[in-house]
């Protein structure tokens, strides 16, 4: 406690009291009192002489003494306490030093499971548990009403005003609703996500706007001037950071709007916006129940409980409840949820979630600790005599502990150094990587990266691996039996249950590591394929775009078939493009919708199955070209006979060599039941399916989009001269169609493509990673484990050398001791392998004989590390001269 | 033997100080050129103290307002023969210097 003469000193006492910290705390016992005393009277007579505060005097005073302290500190560290420490750092420095291979393997295997335990506690922890990244996050809630389904619904208008004239544990709260507008005019209009909302929603982020102004309350008063809000990301990339955009018009809808502000990079509340509209105050007085639905924010009171805030929402909806329903009947179950933005983003489940992945990681940190401690039981076995040595010289039980403590601290040092980087460099690349494929979809508050709780939870995984590795080490040396060491020349404090122990242990990490590899390796092989899946046709020039015609302007089936056929007859008419297909896929020949049947020649037993496509245009856009009769054109409608074209894989399995033109198939799978329709033409293959799916395949049947019921259509153009071009044609046509008929997000093939390239690609890293890590941890646990094992032998192959046995023959000894447990670890794992292997050749693209020949890989792979494992410890038991070996004797 | 500890060994052989009388007196003995900081004055005191050059004595008042936890210092015999002899040397180190003819005085 600080003496209470201090509370009477004046504040440069108090500075040079703290400076005084600097001292190491023996010094500052016995001279800090003096010390102080002799400064105030300094400073004194100072301030009587100069009649002031002699700054330079006291800053010159605190300078000194901190760096004297500093002086004071370093030359401590030097007596001989601390030079015990020092030179026990530097024993187990040298030690690492010594045998650079164990000490890297080590390092390696400890920072992949303290990397991996760091990342997945921390991006989990963005993901779900952190505080919105606003001023005083923790206190800004949502407020949802919950279903009976225990589903999250808005709240009805009517009970928003109710709630927000009444809640006493919730300010500022506010309601909103997100929208998809059309911005802009003609060619230059787009979709944004945007936010209709109270004004107050600025209030409660606490966040200006980066230009101009946020949303006022003035702005959702009635006959207000339309206004708008920008995020920063649409300003940069729709109106390419143009200052100028401030308070210019701009059609949102059709109606002109002034922009007002642009918000902060990053601000995206509530989730991920492109702009912010002000809610019309009308919209929240209404006094009609059931007609429309709000979302609500708000900021809890300070001291007040997500709970408490919840349980007030709750009686308060209940009585209003009561109040409208004249029968008095209020479902049980009606309750409010006040919860964060990300727990309401990602449900109930996310505490499950959370536990469930952590535990996973932990379980992989437990595996890598079990390896290291393995790692360094081997190495203390090795150096077990030595130890002895020590302690029959007179080193006591604690010296030889902290002996022991510093080398497995010094390696979860190093190994947190390289983990807790990994993690770092792990979560900024899951944030390039999510803001550059994910940009429309992102909560604004998952932006993963290092900060206070990774550090401090890679600091925990570093803790808890320090006292686990610290406390093995530490047990085995106060274990070591200097008599039985000293008379032995060997390890032989283990015992039989000791060494039996050891070799059920390499069994089963033989079984672990092989069936993960075996995973690793499947789970890669598919990746790789799907980065190098040909998707049938060329990419380069080629847009795409969904087509879905408003239900409210184009309520019936033929409105929307005129629609799709003008959408077509005006994109090949442009110029820019030459060609144009309007495709929808009708069903996949897995389940029943893709099933057909033939009535010549009549199939039996269970109907064939094909992909079934709805197609208007020319497929000669996807490189699909006429190889028999003719193609599919706009006349094939619903006043003319129903017809089909197939592909050729699909009219050679079911007509072999002849032409396939004029016979009749029925479509079962998709409703089409009655009617029989003629096959018009044989056209190329292109492969239609899940890259990674057993059922990706080139049979395909072609309907008539206009002899179909569909509402949605996916476009494919092919540009002739610039993208722009291709992309304001469409544009153009859709305009001219339909005012509000409006492209939404125009993909190019070739980053469709590319997408889904980079997201097989990031998988076959992360497998390769994890098949790295697997071996890793298989030779680092299989070589502790066998060199403790075969240490345990050490004096019996001694009297076995005595007695006439050659090197060679104990090396072939040790050898099939080690290919036994191989042989047991096998054996468990080749039926889980074999499992394994038939469920992926069932479900995914993966031939029988592929799998077998990546299984007999793996166990090769198995074969040569534990062989390897069992040799090394081998030659060192080799080498211990026989005389030691036999000392005892 | 230092500076400092040299300056303290020689305030202390005119009789018993605290430590700010210890630098008031350096500071006096140098007409102000030598400043000493209350950091490095207790630092260079422990080295004495614990070379038994110096030894502290039981707090005591010299004025009515005298702070009665200030602890004074007295020199020990060996502590006033460890300054003789540096004066020695620092006295042959000044001779050697005159007949240099670095400073004026002497033959």
């Amino acid at each position: 406690m600080r003496p209470s003469f201090l509370a009477r000193e004046p504040w440069y006492c108090r500075a040079y009291h703290q400076a005084l910290r600097a001292f190491p705390a023996e010094f500052r016992e016995r001279w800090g009192q003096d010390m102080r005393l002799a400064f105030a009277d300094r400073v004194r007579d100072a301030r009587s002489t100069r009649h002031g505060t002699p700054w330079r005097l006291i800053g010159s005073e605190v300078v000194t003494l901190v760096a004297a302290g500093v002086r004071e500190r370093f030359q401590a560290s030097n007596r001989p306490s601390d030079m015990i420490h020092a030179q026990d750092i530097r024993y187990a420095v040298r030690l690492l030093a010594r045998s650079p291979g164990f000490s890297l393997l080590t390092v390696l295997v400890l920072a992949g499971g303290l990397g991996l335990s760091t990342f997945t506690f921390s991006f989990l922890h963005t993901a779900m548990m952190r505080p919105l990244p606003l001023s005083e996050g923790d206190r800004i809630v949502r407020l949802t009403r919950m279903r009976e389904d225990g589903r999250r619904a808005p709240v009805d208008v009517v009970d928003v005003a109710m709630l927000r004239a009444s809640m006493r544990t919730v300010r500022e709260l506010g309601a909103y609703t997100e929208r998809e507008v059309i911005a802009g005019r003609e060619a230059n209009r787009r979709v944004m996500s945007a936010t209709v909302t109270d004004p107050v929603l600025f209030k409660v982020a606490r966040t200006p706007a980066l230009l101009g102004r946020a949303l006022l309350p003035s702005d959702a008063e009635p006959g207000a001037e339309p206004v708008v809000v920008l995020s920063h990301r649409t300003w940069q990339v729709a109106f390419g950071a143009d200052r100028a955009m401030l308070d210019a018009p701009l059609f949102i809808n059709g109606v002109s709007t002034r922009v007002v502000g642009v918000m902060p990079e990053g601000f995206g509340f509530p989730v991920a916006q492109d702009a912010w509209l002000p809610l019309p105050t009308t919209a929240t007085t209404a006094t009609l129940a059931g007609t429309e639905f709000l979302s609500l924010f708000g900021r809890l009171v300070p001291r007040a409980t997500h709970a408490q805030a919840a349980s007030e929402a709750t009686t308060l909806l209940k009585g209003a409840l009561v109040a409208r329903d004249t029968s008095g009947q209020v479902a049980p179950r009606t309750a409010m949820a006040v919860e964060s933005f990300p727990a309401a983003q990602i449900g109930d489940e996310r505490t499950l979630v959370f536990t469930f992945l952590n535990v996973l990681a932990a379980l992989i940190l437990l595996l890598a600790l079990v390896n290291a401690t393995t790692l360094l039981t081997a190495r203390a076995n090795e150096r077990v005599r030595e130890t002895a040595v020590r302690m029959a010289l007179g080193a006591s039980t604690g010296r030889l502990v902290m002996q022991g403590m510093w080398e497995g601290l010094l390696l979860c040092l190093i190994a947190g150094l390289v983990g807790t980087a990994a993690a770092a460099w792990g979560l900024d690349a899951i944030t390039r990587w999510t803001q550059a494929n994910m940009p429309d979809n992102l909560a604004f508050w998952w932006v993963w990266r290092m900060d206070r709780v990774t550090l401090l939870s890679a600091g925990a995984f570093v803790t808890v691996a320090i006292a686990v590795l610290g406390s093995v080490v530490s047990v085995r040396a106060i274990r070591t039996n200097v008599r039985e060491v000293m008379q032995d020349g060997s390890a032989r404090s283990g015992s039989r249950r000791e060494g039996r122990i050891a070799r059920t242990l390499v069994a089963m990490q033989v079984t672990a590591v092989t069936v993960l590899m075996f995973v690793g390796v499947l789970s890669g092989v598919m990746a790789r394929r799907a980065v190098r899946i040909d998707p049938g046709y060329d990419p380069m020039n080629l847009l795409q775009v969904d087509l879905s015609p408003p239900v409210d302007r184009f309520p019936t089936n033929d409105a929307r078939m005129a629609a799709f056929r003008d959408v077509e007859a005006g994109l090949v008419d442009h110029d820019a493009l030459d060609g144009v297909l309007l495709r929808a896929r009708l069903a996949e020949p897995r389940g029943d919708g893709g099933k057909f049947a033939l009535r010549e020649p009549r199939a039996r037993g269970a109907l064939p199955t094909a992909n079934v496509l709805a197609t208007l245009g020319a497929v000669s856009t996807l490189g699909i070209e006429l190889v028999d009769g003719r193609n599919l054109n706009a006349s094939d409608d619903r006043t003319h006979a129903p017809v089909v074209a197939i592909s050729r894989s699909l009219a050679i399995r079911h007509w072999g060599g002849q032409s396939p033109v004029g016979a009749q198939l029925r479509l079962a799978g998709v409703g089409d039941t009655l009617q029989w329709r003629t096959i018009v033409g044989v056209v190329s293959d292109i492969p239609y399916g899940d890259p990674l799916s057993r059922d990706r395949t080139t049979d395909a049947i072609y309907v008539p989009l206009l002899q179909t019921d569909e509402s949605s259509v996916d476009v494919f153009v092919r540009h002739t001269a610039s993208e722009l071009a291709g992309r304001q044609a469409l544009h153009d046509v859709f305009g001219a169609v339909d005012p509000l008929l409006v492209p939404g997000y125009v993909f190019r093939a070739s980053e469709v493509i590319t997408k889904a390239g980079m997201i097989t690609t990031g998988m076959t890293r992360l497998f390769g990673a994890c098949f790295a890590f697997a071996l890793l941890l298989a030779v680092a646990g299989t070589y502790g484990l066998m060199s403790r094992s075969i240490g345990l032998r050490t004096r019996e192959i001694g009297v076995r050398r005595a007695l006439g046995a050659t090197d060679a023959m104990a090396t072939r000894m040790l050898l099939a001791q080690g290919a036994r447990q191989l042989g047991v670890g096998t054996l468990v794992a080749a039926p889980i392998l074999a499992v394994i292997g038939a469920a992926s050749t069932h479900f995914f693209p993966l031939g029988r004989a592929m799998t077998a020949a990546m299984g007999v890989l793996v166990s090769a792979a198995i074969v040569a590390v534990v062989l390897g494992a069992t040799w090394l410890p081998t030659r060192k038991v080799l080498r211990v001269a026989l005389r030691d070996a036999l000392w005892r004797e | 033997m230092r500076p400092i500890e040299f300056e303290i060994l020689l305030s202390l052989a005119g009789g018993e100080r605290h430590g700010y009388a210890i630098i008031q007196d350096i500071e006096a003995r140098s007409n102000g050129r030598l400043t000493v900081e209350t950091g490095t004055l207790y630092r260079a005191l422990q080295r004495l103290v614990e070379g038994d050059l110096v030894r502290p004595t039981e707090p005591r008042r010299t004025l009515p307002n005298d702070d009665e936890r200030r602890r004074f210092y007295a020199i020990t015999p060996e502590g006033r023969r460890a300054a003789a002899t540096e004066a020695g040397r620092m006295a042959s180190l000044v001779d050697a210097a005159r007949a240099a003819r670095l400073i004026p005085g002497g033959a």
